[in-house]
């Protein structure tokens, strides 16, 4: 599983480790060569990139997942005021060269397909399925957990406030 | 708080919130244009034609590595405006830190004091609380005539008694100060954990 935890302010800590975050790249890497999608991104619901392939230069892809992950919420909202019980699963944006396909992966996650218009949807609803039933698997494997002390040591609130300090200053 | 072990990247997303036209996107504008370009991503800003944020502004921002780990900071705006009440809900998704920018004139104390509210009434809905989650106040417009005295606004406005700073977003005053409160507010709530 992904390891998840709500701290004690309430707020959500979400953790992908090494092993999960290689296989879900390779994943993104096989759904890119079957359906020859432009770009496709992996990210957290919240808008964090975690993962991209394909030809991804060109594309602000840290702007794109925080974007798409507002779309995302943005729908879940439309959803309930339509009576929607369920939120919807998947967006498709329609352009004139390229299409957006986005889709939830679990409750934290979302995969985002760019893909030129020749390229069929059909297609990519079907490879897209797979990985994210793929994704799901990677996701819901045991793993060992990371300890909050590994993450974030006694100093390290001091040496981000130095860092801070010279950065905005 | 999203953490990529893989590449020791810590993620967090801290939000702006508060009433319309109190500085929210000044602030982000401002950071923008100060930070040099190496360590922050560009500024979108969804905005309506007058100008007037209509879903949210974003940054990203890093401040290199830090014993191995690599923070990195999104910074998001809500729109200001009552109408857009869903669309801050939308935002808070997953957020670690709020700053909450007030507006020191006298005739928006009401218009803080809603938007207060509605900040707490959607944090619940997430199961937070704006007594236990991390929140920084800025007192904005104190360049203006006829503002609030600070003992007004806090009596008012910051009944938890979280840190707070006066500022004047548009020449930068507090802006930085107010970030880095907001930071090292989330942060040392992690390490509190352990």
């Amino acid at each position: 599983m992904v390891q998840t935890k709500k701290l004690k302010d309430g707020s959500r800590q979400i953790i992908l480790n090494g092993k999960q975050y290689e296989g879900v790249t390779k994943v993104l890497s096989e759904l890119a060569s079957k359906t020859k999608a432009s770009a496709i991104l992996f990210a957290d619901m919240s808008g964090q990139l975690i993962s991209q392939r394909g030809n991804t230069d060109e594309m602000n892809t840290t702007v794109l997942s925080a974007l798409a992950a507002s779309d995302f919420a943005a729908t879940a909202e439309m959803a309930k005021l339509v009576g929607e019980e369920a939120k919807f699963k998947l967006l498709f944006h329609e352009g004139e060269k390229r299409n957006v396909y986005l889709s939830n992966v679990g409750d934290y996650f979302f995969l985002v397909v760019v893909f030129d218009v020749n390229v069929t949807l059909g297609l990519i609803r079907i490879y897209t399925k797979k990985a994210i039933q793929n994704l799901q698997e990677i996701l819901e494997e045991e793993q060992e957990e990371i300890k909050d002390k590994d993450i974030i040591d006694s100093d390290f609130s001091s040496l981000l406030g130095d860092a801070l300090d010279e950065t905005f200053k | 708080m999203f953490i990529n072990w893989a590449l020791q990247e810590i993620n967090l997303k801290i939000v702006y919130y508060g009433p319309g036209m109190s500085g929210k996107t000044t602030n982000l504008e401002y950071v923008h244009s100060k930070l040099d370009p190496s360590l922050t991503g560009e500024l979108v800003s969804l905005k309506t034609k007058e100008d007037r944020t209509i879903f949210f502004d974003f940054m990203q921002i890093e401040v290199g590595k830090i014993k191995g780990k690599k923070p990195k900071f999104n910074l998001y705006t809500v729109p200001g405006q009552v109408y857009y009440a869903s669309s801050r809900k939308v935002i808070l998704n997953g957020v670690d830190g709020i700053v909450f920018v007030a507006d020191s004139q006298p005739h928006r104390m009401e218009a803080n004091i809603e938007t207060l509210l509605d900040l707490e009434n959607n944090l619940k809905q997430d199961g937070h609380s704006l007594e236990t989650f991390p929140w920084v106040v800025q007192y904005n417009k104190r360049d203006l005539p006829g503002v609030d005295s600070i003992e007004t606004l806090q009596k008012k406005l910051n009944f938890f008694g979280v840190p707070y700073f006066e500022g004047v977003a548009v020449r930068g005053d507090g802006v930085f100060n107010t970030l880095k409160a907001i930071i090292n507010n989330v942060v040392q709530n992690v390490q509190n954990q352990l």
